[in-house]
């Protein structure tokens, strides 16, 4: 059992502090680069662990995931590139509000709501391991098409003005997400013997297309000298803002938590849907989409939260359920380390300086936030040319260490072009981005309970937690759909009175 | 940035640790750097194989070992990179099953038959495995069941040397199964830990947690030979069905490596395997070693390359 010496031990006589906090401040500059992963940015660290103690090297390497997974938000919010995957639900009002001149304000929030995320997230796994990881083994094959159906059923309220191109965008990312190799067959479907598309396109590569290449291209056409201005001052929110944004932060906190536990998302969906579910249960959902502060905390609580209830899967079972948990478990590994119910048992100072070490790093964020964020707002805010040259420079060379290959950047252009031509139109890029996140999940886990099944689709209804989450989705979309009607035909009679 | 950092830091690590062990006289070499590229990410499978066995190889050949990481396209891109390197001993790849199955499915510019094998020094474990309070306690009782009914198998990855173990146990037992594809084996454990499947069929590495933990139950092995950490467990060809598997690791080279590195690899690599640490540290992991040098280990990648072609020709993954 820990106690109060033992934590006062790990404070004073190991280096637990200034690891937890560089692991920190390396993982935001990580996660702030876009096209760095958080997986990417822990692994650049791993090599460094080889040679420290096993517990300091565990902390250092969580430290780091929980600073890379709020780092993704300061480029989503000041450049529309979210630095992560998981980080791109927040660009939609964080970029907005940094239009409007509020991206201290903005990036207050998100660090706030991050920290919140973060916070809950480690009690979570500290005090609820045992039983949540029985959560997780809950989940079959059909609960996850059932999951991933309910995150694409939010498309039906993010059409913007017309329902049907919102459908059309979804189509085209779900097309995006078949390429590459079956999941089930494993041969390979429109790689055109391209060797870069064997493993399919990665989201990062799309969002960065979709979002930050596409504004760049806008903002080059736009005759326009607007200046960003405002202040680079950093604006944590007051107790009446954090009041206000209560609820969606619990709502990110409720969706991260189950998303951290089930294997393959790795934070965006439960970025996307808690940023969703937030504008359902909001007063003000009109204001999504316009420079909501809540459209900011409801992710970035979400994604937060992930970075430690991810844990849980990879600590009790030794299951990696995203990328950077797959780090995490290789520095497990590598230091002799076996996850699994022993190593608390075995090993509990291992898990000590992981929870301490985490808990560190959750209130240093604030502080290195406060620090650096004030130098990446004056940095956004120098004249067009130089900050679109540098923009371009930095989100160029960030796509290139994903796979060190150009392919990369030619597909990420002309996926910026797309959307260019797309917002010529006006067609919305969100559904494309979410069924390309989404269309992989939704597809092997359909097909994998029907080769199960031998083909019987009862299987998705003896699944009591599919036939729940399929019930939500089709309630959400009739609901959405209902309101839409409502909404037209009220713009209609108005039109017709005046 | 990766590439490099990780570059220079295992070169660092490479001769601290070359500079620690000077007792034993490491073998004369042409290259005093040499690359080890692997397609898989920092902390997979082949980046943590080769990570240790550079540890300890400065001890035997006089030279830095790099390991460098070129993922993407399933070991079509890392592949890539060694054929076109100078065959002359200084670059490497990891051979596993996977770039002989990326070779025969998706036909990338360069294939294995562009590579030399170098020399293989293990096979990974391949086991069937059960959830340990489940209903099966043999091999036996899951073949009953598939008989009876439908059985439930899991395979870690669809183009896979256990996917093609499980349709040849299902052929050998002549029942009907439906063979389960995932994204991993830490996606399949899950579904055999929840009752999905009723086996999974993975390498025991990544099974060690939940083996120590007691959740799970090793029912056989696709090894030729019983486990020696596990010799409880029989092999799937002592349960009565003809059917095993090598799933190899070991190195291979540009083609037309000369004469003067292979002799130099066969013997380090011989000497390597017998490394009290090295052998601790791999037996700890169940890698069974498998010593195949270079004489040989054309004509056995050859073999396993024409055994999976044959086989996938017969399930129509490739015409």
């Amino acid at each position: 059992m820990t106690t109060f010496w033992d934590i006062l031990h790990l404070l004073t006589a190991t280096p637990l502090v200034p690891v937890a906090i560089l692991g920190l401040t390396w993982g935001i500059l990580g996660g702030a680069l876009p096209g760095i992963s958080a997986s990417i940015t822990m692994a650049l660290v791993l090599p460094f662990t080889y040679t420290m103690d096993p517990a300091m090297a565990i902390a250092l390497l969580a430290c780091v995931y929980i600073g890379a997974e709020y780092g993704g938000s300061i480029p989503a919010i000041l450049i529309r590139t979210p630095g992560t995957n998981s980080s791109a639900a927040t660009v939609i009002d964080g970029y907005e509000l940094n239009r409007q001149g509020r991206a201290g304000e903005a990036l207050g929030i998100s660090l706030m709501s991050g920290v919140v995320g973060s916070l809950f997230g480690l009690a979570m796994l500290a005090l609820l391991t045992e039983p949540l990881s029985w959560l997780a083994l809950a989940f079959k094959p059909t609960s996850y098409f059932a999951l991933g159906i309910l995150g694409l059923s939010v498309i039906a309220s993010m059409g913007g003005d017309s329902l049907l191109k919102g459908l059309a965008s979804a189509v085209v990312g779900l097309m995006i997400a078949t390429v590459g190799t079956d999941p089930i067959s494993g041969v390979t479907r429109f790689t055109f013997d391209v060797a870069d598309l064997l493993s399919g396109v990665e989201p990062v590569v799309v969002m960065v297309g979709l979002f930050a290449l596409t504004e760049l291209m806008s903002q080059s056409g736009s005759t326009s000298v607007t200046q960003l201005g405002g202040s680079i001052r950093i604006r944590l929110p007051g107790w009446a803002m954090m009041r206000k944004l209560r609820r969606s932060q619990a709502i990110g906190c409720f969706l991260g938590l189950f998303e951290g536990l089930t294997p393959g998302g790795g934070g965006s969906v439960a970025a996307f849907m808690s940023y969703n579910e937030a504008r359902r249960w909001s007063k003000t959902p009109e204001q999504f989409g316009k420079g909501s502060e809540e459209g900011i905390a409801a992710p970035e609580a979400a994604n937060n939260t992930v970075a430690s209830t991810a844990l849980i899967p990879l600590l009790s079972f030794g299951i990696p359920s995203s990328n950077s948990t797959a780090v995490l478990l290789g520095g497990l590994l590598m230091h002799g380390l076996l996850p699994g119910p022993r190593l608390f048992e075995q090993n509990p100072q291992v898990i000590d300086s992981l929870y301490v070490g985490s808990l560190i790093a959750i209130i240093a964020q604030i502080g290195v936030g406060v620090l650096i964020l004030p130098a990446c707002i004056w940095l956004v805010n120098r004249p067009r040319p130089y900050r679109a040259g540098f923009i371009l420079a930095l989100i160029l060379s960030g796509l290139f260490t994903l796979n060190n290959s150009p392919f990369d950047l030619g597909l990420a252009l002309a996926l910026g072009l797309m959307g260019y031509l797309m917002r010529l139109a006006r067609f919305p890029v969100l559904p494309m981005i979410l069924g390309v996140v989404l269309g992989h999940m939704v597809e092997s886990s359909y097909r994998r309970s029907l080769v199960l099944s031998g083909g019987d689709f009862h299987i998705f209804i003896e699944d009591p937690i599919a036939v729940g989450l399929l019930g939500a989705a089709l309630f959400f979309i009739v609901f959405s759909l209902a309101r839409e009607y409502r909404d037209a035909r009220r713009t209609q009679l108005q039109e017709t009175h005046s | 940035m990766r590439k490099t950092l990780t570059g220079f830091l295992s070169a660092v690590l490479a001769v601290g640790l070359g500079t620690l062990s000077l007792k034993a006289e490491p073998l004369a070499y042409p290259h005093k750097v040499v690359t080890l590229v692997t397609h898989s990410s920092p902390g997979g499978g082949s980046d943590v194989f080769l990570r240790e066995l550079s540890k300890y190889l400065g001890k035997y050949i006089g030279a830095t070992f790099i390991v460098e990481n070129v993922q993407g396209g399933s070991g079509a891109k890392a592949v890539a990179r060694v054929a076109a390197a100078p065959a002359d001993g200084s670059v490497f790849y990891a051979t596993t099953p996977t770039y002989i199955y990326t070779s025969l499915l998706s036909k990338p510019s360069a294939t294995y038959k562009d590579l030399e094998p170098l020399v293989n020094l293990f096979a990974d474990s391949e086991v069937i495995y059960t959830r340990a309070d489940g209903p099966f306690n043999t091999l036996q009782d899951v073949i009953d069941k598939a008989k009876k009914e439908r059985g439930r198998w899991g395979a870690a990855n669809p183009a896979s040397l256990e996917r093609q173990a499980a349709e040849q146990l299902k052929r050998a037992a002549g029942v009907n199964a439906a063979i389960v594809t995932h994204e991993g084996g830490g996606d399949m454990m899950l579904n055999v830990m929840n009752g999905t499947l009723d086996i999974g069929i993975g390498e025991i590495q990544e099974l060690r947690s939940q083996l120590a933990a007691g959740k799970i139950r090793l029912l056989a092995t696709f090894n030729p030979e019983r486990i020696p950490e596990k010799p409880e467990v029989p092999t799937v060809k002592e349960s009565g069905f003809n059917v095993s598997l090598v799933k190899f690791r070991g190195l291979a080279g540009p083609k037309g490596l000369p004469d003067n590195v292979t002799k130099v690899w066969d013997e380090a690599i011989k000497n390597v395997l017998a490394d009290p640490e090295y052998k601790a540290r791999y037996t700890e992991e169940v890698l069974v070693p498998n010593y195949i040098p270079h004489a040989q280990y054309q004509a056995f990648i050859t073999n396993f390359a024409d055994t999976t072609e044959a086989f996938l020709k017969e399930t129509g993954a490739v015409k």
